[in-house]
């Protein structure tokens, strides 16, 4: 075969980059705009993963750094009326101070240690939030602060194009910021994690005394993953709350955040960032779609809707079941086996 | 004794010696591993360094390399004191070691675990090492004998590769001290010789090596000089045939193979 073979991966990225690009064309406004909130749900899980999924420190609190960049970003802006840019600057380096701050006893701490330690604080946050009603909104949350860019009126180019009404032209506007944001973000942990700094990240995970015996100062790269991914997930934060989402506990800090963070990543595949980038969207699709579904269980005699998250925790377990390293490592696996296979049949002469 | 007497012996030291323990101890709890022990090696040395079982030879090295500091006592290395100094700062310095148990990267194949001893140890380096390292890699790779395997994941190699391989890493970061613990427990007599001469053609390199071993079958013909330390105190030191007649020594070891 003289054609020049596009590897399956790159010819999969460049599809999705091409629908996700096109994505204001294709679906219903509604649909694009959880689309966005999907795509910040991806965000914070490849802040996890790129901590916890190649350093092995687990973090069981991740919603901490969203919440705490979402949330000083808020009151900034809410309070002070600082712009939203520089509210959302302010709330990224806020949550990157908490990742170096939990980067720290991290070092001393292993497994199930700290994991409860991360676990604790968000809980901590959720507490503080509940005792200032006033201004960090209580369990109810926070009004939505200004938007990162204000659409006041239609946008000259999308109303050419057929798009109309502003709600319309806030939700493109939005979804491309998310989108960009997403891409940037994935790229950064890309590059990160393909260079040199994320061989020794998984070297860690691997052995912590091999990685010493060679002269790398491991505490600084594990202080370092904390730090970077808490400012990430803090950034991430910052700007849901000034685009597609409100600052409130459910979205942004409790500890249900937390977990279906973690349990994103170990369904895309731990140390992958590309599959907790993806899964963090499909999750979040697959998981309105059980909660809105009206469809009737006959034994049970109850709605999809219903027992949606029961229903939902059970896929996930059976995914975790049959699948442990994670959705993308088996894709990646799966279609490997069948290339090789089509290789060997167009070798072989018969 | 003045202080300008220690001054200048140490500075005398520290045209010979590359390495030096004084009045070392290390404790856990209330088990001392390592009891006021003082020795040292001198540059281009191959020291043997032997005990039996739960002697503290291994704690020893875990001292010297930085692993973890010692209790009390100073460490020095080219006449600095290096005491507590982290591991990772003492390998810049040139002090390597393998580990008795080894500690190979099950993730990841030969190749690619000997090259983590090129990698930087700066968070942000934006220079390409990729060409470099993996160059450096397979040489030493070839260098310890496992050339033939760099595709292989650690957990296919043989027990004489795991060695190697630990060996390897810790070759990569260009040491000037090389410390290996245990090299010759549970390889055949023909493995022996090959990883003595990978030794002797290190030292002739310029190295300074000091091994750890259980007797002195691996050691006989290897080393120049043989420390013997039990319970953590060093019962004996001299050339191989001096400490294989040392009455102390076979006492220790309770009629036991020397
Ligand atoms: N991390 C530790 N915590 C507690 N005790 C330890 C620790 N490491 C070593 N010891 C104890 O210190 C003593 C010396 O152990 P060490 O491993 O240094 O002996 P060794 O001479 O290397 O023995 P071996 O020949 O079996 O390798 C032993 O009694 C051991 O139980
Ligand atoms: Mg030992």
């Amino acid at each position: 075969m003289t054609q020049v073979d596009l590897e399956p991966r790159y010819v999969v990225g460049i599809v999705c980059f091409i629908g996700l690009i096109s994505a204001p064309f294709l679906l219903p406004i509604l649909t694009l705009r959880q689309l966005t909130a999907a795509l910040f749900l991806g965000m914070f899980a490849m802040s996890w993963d790129y901590v916890s999924g190649y350093t092995g420190q687990l973090s069981f609190g991740h919603s901490m750094f969203f919440g705490i960049g979402g949330y000083t970003a808020a009151v900034l802006n809410l309070e002070l009326g600082l712009t939203p840019v520089l509210a959302i600057l302010v709330g990224t380096i806020a949550a990157g101070i908490a990742g170096l701050a939990v980067g720290f006893p991290a070092l001393r701490l292993e497994g199930p240690y700290l994991a409860l330690i991360t676990l604790i604080a968000p809980l901590v946050l959720v507490q503080i939030v509940n005792i200032f009603p006033g201004t960090l909104g209580g369990d109810a949350g926070l009004p939505s602060p200004a938007g990162l860019v204000s659409v006041d009126e239609p946008i000259g180019i999308l109303s050419t194009i057929g798009f109309e009404t502003v709600f319309v032209h806030e939700t493109i506007v939005y979804y491309y910021l998310a989108l960009a944001l997403f891409l940037a973000i994935y790229a950064l942990f890309y590059v990160f994690t393909r260079s040199y700094v994320g061989s020794i990240f998984t070297a860690i995970h691997e052995d912590e005394d091999a990685v010493r015996s060679v002269g790398i100062n491991a505490a600084k790269f594990k202080v370092f993953a904390f730090t970077m991914s808490g400012t990430v997930g803090g950034l991430a934060g910052a700007a849901f709350v000034h685009t597609a989402g409100e600052p409130n506990p459910g979205e942004i800090l409790s500890i249900v955040v937390s977990i279906e963070v973690v349990l994103v990543s170990i369904l895309g595949g731990m140390g992958t960032i590309t599959g907790p980038a993806a899964a963090g969207i499909v999750y979040y699709f697959v998981r309105d779609a059980l909660q809105t579904s009206s469809l009737t269980i006959p034994v049970l005699d109850a709605t999809v809707g219903h027992i949606s998250m029961a229903l939902f925790f059970a896929i996930a377990l059976l995914v975790l079941f049959f699948l442990p390293k994670g959705a993308l490592p088996w894709v990646t696996e799966w279609s490997r086996d069948i290339l090789e296979r089509r290789s060997q049949r167009s070798e072989s002469p018969s | 004794m003045s202080t300008h007497t220690t001054q200048s012996a140490h500075d005398e030291a520290q045209t010979t010696d590359i390495l030096r323990l004084e009045d070392v101890t290390k404790q856990f709890g209330n088990v001392t591993a390592v009891d006021n022990l003082s020795f040292s090696v001198s540059e281009r040395e191959i020291l043997g360094f032997i005990g039996p079982n739960g002697a503290g030879k291994s704690t020893t090295f875990d001292c010297v390399s930085g692993t973890m500091a010692p209790t009390d006592g100073e460490i020095y290395y080219r006449g600095e004191n290096v005491t507590g100094v982290p591991q990772h700062a003492l390998v810049e310095k040139g002090i390597a070691r393998t580990y008795q148990t080894f500690r190979p990267l099950n993730d990841r194949t030969v190749l690619e675990n000997i090259a983590l001893s090129q990698m930087p140890n700066s968070l942000f380096s934006f220079a390409d090492f990729r060409a470099d390292t993996e160059q450096r890699a397979r040489e030493i790779c070839e260098q310890v004998g496992l050339g033939d395997v760099v595709d292989q994941t650690p957990d296919e190699l043989p027990h004489a590769g795991m060695l190697r391989l630990e060996i390897g890493r810790a070759l990569g970061t260009d040491p000037d001290l090389l410390l290996v613990d245990e090299p010759f427990a549970g390889l055949t007599s023909d493995e022996i010789d090959r990883t003595a001469d990978l030794f002797t053609s290190l030292r002739e390199g310029g190295m300074t090596l000091v091994v750890i071993d259980h007797n002195m079958h691996g050691l006989l013909d290897l080393v120049d000089r043989v420390i013997v330390i039990s319970f953590g105190e060093k019962i004996a030191e001299g050339t191989p045939a001096e400490i294989r007649d040392d009455p102390t020594v076979q006492e220790a070891y309770l009629g036991g193979e020397i």
